[in-house]
């Protein structure tokens, strides 16, 4: 009985998932038939020939080569920071973590706000090194976090947790004074600290995708062992499970995740606190649900968002971190309140 | 009957960094047993404890399960021997079924689907344990007493033939402390080893075939409750005075002011 149920809420997932691909797509500035965006992409595949093309090259090309890659990075990236969520509320046994927990997003601002205020000159061609800076911010403050929240070389969530904060408040102010010295390029610094994907494309779909992906995919493998892991470390200790070295994994795995996906996007907020524990209410607590569940939720609701973000004020962009909050915050709310 | 030996302990240490908390420890316990472990906080029960499921590793002596050191095992090997319920377990908002299948996980490998017997295991562990007919609430909306059990349940279906428990019987009241007690005593029956760090002496001298007994990192008495748990003993370990009581039908002792 369980299993129909699961398979028909990853249906019911897959298919949300996939109209609101084509529909996302299909909005914009210039509108184009969600039905003719679905023609479109399937006369791309090999071996099908669709008969009435009607539509024009320049809206193949608007959709091919503008809306789709970000339309998908919106997905992945959504995908990606709930998926990190669900490790790090899970690994962590703490509701109010994030995948921004132990200092990603602090690590990868700083390394960002240096590419675009000292080393990157304003706009141009910047964007091949700006994820580069931000990926080795990120990686630089999860290590800088783990080593300071380790106890007699064990990891204490309590101790990772306060080195997070600790260490994010630290960065965060560095930025700002950065902000304070150099203040030409401070528009696209705030765009990045507050999540935008505005003009991303394919290249930074294939930067991100792989690594977000495949990081995904190594997180349902630990479902088995997190259920166990939340029954606490020593019971899961009498179980078998080797407590360390778990910790160790899904913390790297999570804040892997979590440092492909803010540097493309810049720090999206609330998508990796709120979408693990929406769907927690709706799944239950089991990691291998949560986690699949987690991830195509996610890609639903940023894909959603940024859709808003680059239509509801047109042609300003707004930063979709503000819409995720916006929207997601009192949305979270309601369902609390509904229990 | 002869039994086989389930536990021993060679002549223990262990020290938390400089702070030494059991000194040369040394007992066995043998298999079918149901053993209390007693002493005043801080004596060193709870080490003992984990030292048995390698949940600490002794500074010094050796720690055997089933006659062999237990560092030699590997972890899957050793939760297929030893269940433990630590003194505060936490609770997920899984289903009672959920969190009991959980105790199957020393046999089974990632994804791999349960097997009949594994589900039979599960069920009879429900069923031993008193909560078959929780089996669909979620853990987190069950009383303290009832979360006890099926914390025991999940135990039983790592279906280990030693088990151990945390004072097993904190908090609870006197029909749940009963039962526990008295299905640790089955299971024992059964061929289980339980041992249990309780509070509660008179449990203890009700229930358990024997008792150690712990006071500063020391074993000092080891044995039947009816011998160990005396006037003399309470006091010199409790630092409390005590009459001499039995209890009028079964003749064992009553720890009573």
């Amino acid at each position: 009985m369980n299993t129909n149920r699961g398979v028909l809420r990853g249906v019911v997932l897959l298919s949300v998932l996939l109209v609101s691909v084509l529909v996302a797509a299909a909005v914009g500035s210039v509108s184009i038939s969600p039905l003719n965006v679905g023609k479109m992409l399937l006369s791309r595949v090999p071996g099908i020939s669709v008969a009435d093309k009607s539509w024009t090259e320049a809206e193949e090309l608007i959709i091919l080569r503008v809306r789709l890659p970000r339309v998908l990075l919106a997905a992945v990236i959504g995908g990606g920071l709930s998926t990190a969520g669900v490790l790090f509320q899970g690994i962590l046994r703490n509701p109010l973590a994030d995948p921004y927990i132990i200092g990603v997003s602090s690590g990868a601002s700083l390394g960002a706000a240096s590419a675009l205020l000292f080393f990157i000159p304003a706009g141009i061609g910047g964007y091949g090194a700006l994820p580069l800076f931000a990926f080795a911010g990120a990686v630089g403050a999860v290590f800088l976090v783990y080593r300071l929240g380790l106890a007699h070389g064990r990891i204490q969530a309590t101790n990772l947790i306060l080195a997070g904060v600790a260490v994010g408040a630290f960065f965060t102010a560095v930025v700002s004074f950065m902000m304070v010295l150099r203040i030409q390029n401070l528009q696209e610094v705030y765009m990045w600290l507050m999540g935008s994907l505005s003009g991303r494309g394919w290249r930074q779909f294939n930067t991100a995708a792989p690594y977000v992906l495949a990081g995904s995919a190594a997180a349902v493998l630990f479902a088995p062992k997190l259920d166990v892991y939340l029954l606490g470390e020593d019971t899961a200790h009498s179980l078998g499970v080797d407590v360390q070295r778990l910790q160790k994994q899904v913390l790297a795995v999570g804040a892997f995740i979590a440092a492909a996906c803010v540097a493309v996007s810049g720090v999206i907020g609330f998508v990796g606190l709120m979408v693990p524990h929406a769907v927690r209410m709706w799944v239950g607590a089991k990691h291998g649900r949560l986690t699949v569940y987690s991830f195509f939720a996610g890609a639903i609701f940023l894909l959603a968002a940024d859709t808003l973000a680059r239509t509801v004020l047109s042609p300003i962009e707004l930063p979709v971190g503000i819409v995720t909050a916006l929207t997601g915050g009192p949305f979270f709310i309601y369902l609390m309140r509904r229990g | 009957m002869w039994k086989r030996i389930a536990i021993e302990f060679a002549a223990v240490g262990f020290a938390y960094g400089a702070k030494e908390v059991l000194r040369g420890v040394s007992f066995t316990v043998k298999g079918g047993q149901f053993v209390g472990i007693v002493g005043p906080n801080g004596a060193g029960k709870s080490t003992v404890l984990k030292l048995m499921d390698r949940l600490l590793s002794p500074s010094t002596g050796e720690v055997r399960i089933m006659g062999r050191d237990i560092a030699g095992y590997t972890l899957s090997e050793l939760a297929r021997l030893v269940a433990l319920i630590p003194q505060e377990p936490e609770y997920f908002p899984f289903t009672v079924r959920e969190m009991v299948r959980l105790g199957r996980t020393p046999y089974r490998r990632g994804f791999s689907p349960f097997s009949a017997r594994d589900e039979e295991i599960v069920e009879q562990s429900m069923q031993e344990a008193g909560v078959l007919d929780l089996a669909e609430r979620p853990v987190d909306q069950l009383s303290g007493g009832e979360r006890q059990r099926v914390t025991l349940a999940r135990a039983l279906a790592q279906a280990a033939p030693i088990l151990l428990l945390d004072e097993p019987t904190n908090h609870l009241d006197i029909e749940h402390q009963l039962h526990i007690c008295r299905l640790l005593e089955r299971k024992a029956a059964e061929g289980m080893t339980c041992v249990a760090v309780m509070h509660d002496l008179n449990l203890v001298a009700a229930y358990c075939h024997e008792v150690l007994v712990l006071d500063k990192g020391h074993l000092v008495a080891q044995g039947p409750p009816g011998d160990v748990l005396t006037p003399g003993l309470v006091q010199a370990v409790y630092n409390v005075r005590i009459p001499a009581l039995r209890h009028p039908v079964t003749g064992r002792p009553v720890i009573a002011p």
